[in-house]
């Protein structure tokens, strides 16, 4: 599965199957503070994330 | 946004079982991109009724800086105030000349106001104090938000009367608010924190609203993402200075945790205001002896913040 970060780099991570929120904290990632896409579409923190996945983040917080 | 082909492992909505798109943590309910707009929709609604935010003959300044905040409030305000008789609504937009950054939100912001078709009145800190916030904070880069905060605030009081405002609406969220709760903790700064500026106006002041106090930030960003009004702004480059930044990683830290953190600091703050009711006594109102305006010294915090700036 590939994680493209709010800074546009990417992450490809050898994972089996799981939940996204999971695979955040993993990534030292609060789940709050990001949204999720999987081709175009938001996703919540349960949805299972498969290997092929990729994955979108947008970072909510605009200081100003 | 798109739709994906249905998979079968994808959280259905709690309300008509389409494929979710949020998740409530707190109430442990999804939803799909129609009942999550709804929701908020309705939620604001609710805040605004549960205290009469708004009342009939008002006409509302929306603060639009053209950030996510601001822009979700000015939305929100003209779906739901055509239907309540006789308020009207206006958008004021500050433009405080910070270079590489404001010049990207007012354009949103002017963007929003053509496809909403609201009165826009822009006022710019060159117009009103003869100079761009980034020359006021030279060498002060530190005190970037007490020093904007003193001047954007009378900015907007100076928009909202232009305008012929009665209510001044800012784009304030559920974690601003349980973050300026914790802070006027950690500064000890308990005035601050049971002031109420939506109702201590007493006839002076235009009073301030803050319809989006009970959404969060996240739900905030993902109505904008629902409605194709998401932009991707730049971050304000004074930000890494304020202590704000640092609470609010703390207390998203927190709600994440323990869900509901943010809301009961908000609870929390409400109580305090119900016990000090009365045993506070508020600074008598002045008037500043340079300017006139209302305030609780001899100076008002504009006049002192331009005499230290030598202006």
């Amino acid at each position: 599965m590939k994680l493209i970060l709010p800074d546009r780099s990417t992450r490809v991570l050898d994972l089996p199957p799981a939940a996204l929120e999971a695979i955040l904290l993993g990534e030292d990632i609060n789940p709050l503070e990001v949204i999720a896409s999987r081709n175009g579409v938001l996703i919540t923190e349960d949805t299972v994330i498969e290997i092929n996945d990729e994955i979108r983040l947008l970072r909510i917080a605009h200081g100003g | 946004m798109k739709h994906e082909p249905v998979r079968p492992e994808v959280p259905r909505c709690s309300v008509c079982a389409v494929p979710a798109v949020t998740f409530q943590r707190q109430s442990g309910r999804h939803l799909c991109s129609t009942h999550a707009t709804a929701d908020i929709c309705d939620r604001v609604a609710i805040t605004i009724q549960e205290v009469a935010m708004i009342v009939p003959g008002d006409r509302v300044a929306v603060a639009l800086s053209g950030g996510k905040d601001s822009t979700a409030l000015l939305m929100l305000l003209s779906r739901l105030i055509p239907s309540w008789e006789g308020v009207s609504l206006v958008a004021i937009t500050i433009d405080e000349g910070i270079a590489g950054y404001r010049d990207e939100t007012v354009r949103s912001a002017e963007n929003l106001i053509r496809s909403l078709g609201v009165e826009h009145h822009c006022i710019s800190f060159v117009d009103l104090f003869g100079a761009p916030l980034d020359e006021f904070l030279r060498g002060r880069e530190k005190e970037a938000c007490s020093i904007c905060g003193i001047l954007r605030k009378k900015a907007l009081i100076v928009g909202a009367d232009r305008a012929g405002a009665t209510k001044l609406a800012t784009g304030h969220n559920l974690d601003d608010e349980a973050q300026s709760v914790l802070m006027n903790v950690l500064r000890g700064d308990l005035s601050r924190l049971v002031r109420n500026s939506g109702t201590d106006s007493s006839g002076r002041f235009i009073p301030r609203i803050k319809p989006l106090k009970k959404i969060s930030e996240k739900e905030i960003a993902t109505y904008l993402l629902l409605n194709n009004a998401w932009t991707d702004l730049p971050e304000c480059p004074y930000s890494r200075y304020a202590l704000r930044r640092e609470v609010r990683s703390l207390l998203s830290t927190l709600e994440y945790r323990h869900p509901g953190t943010m809301l009961h600091l908000l609870e929390s703050k409400k109580k305090i205001e119900t016990y000090c009711a009365g045993t506070i006594t508020p600074e008598p109102i002045r008037h500043c002896r340079v300017c006139g305006d209302p305030c609780s010294g001899e100076l008002c915090q504009l006049c002192q913040l331009k005499r230290s700036l030598g202006r």
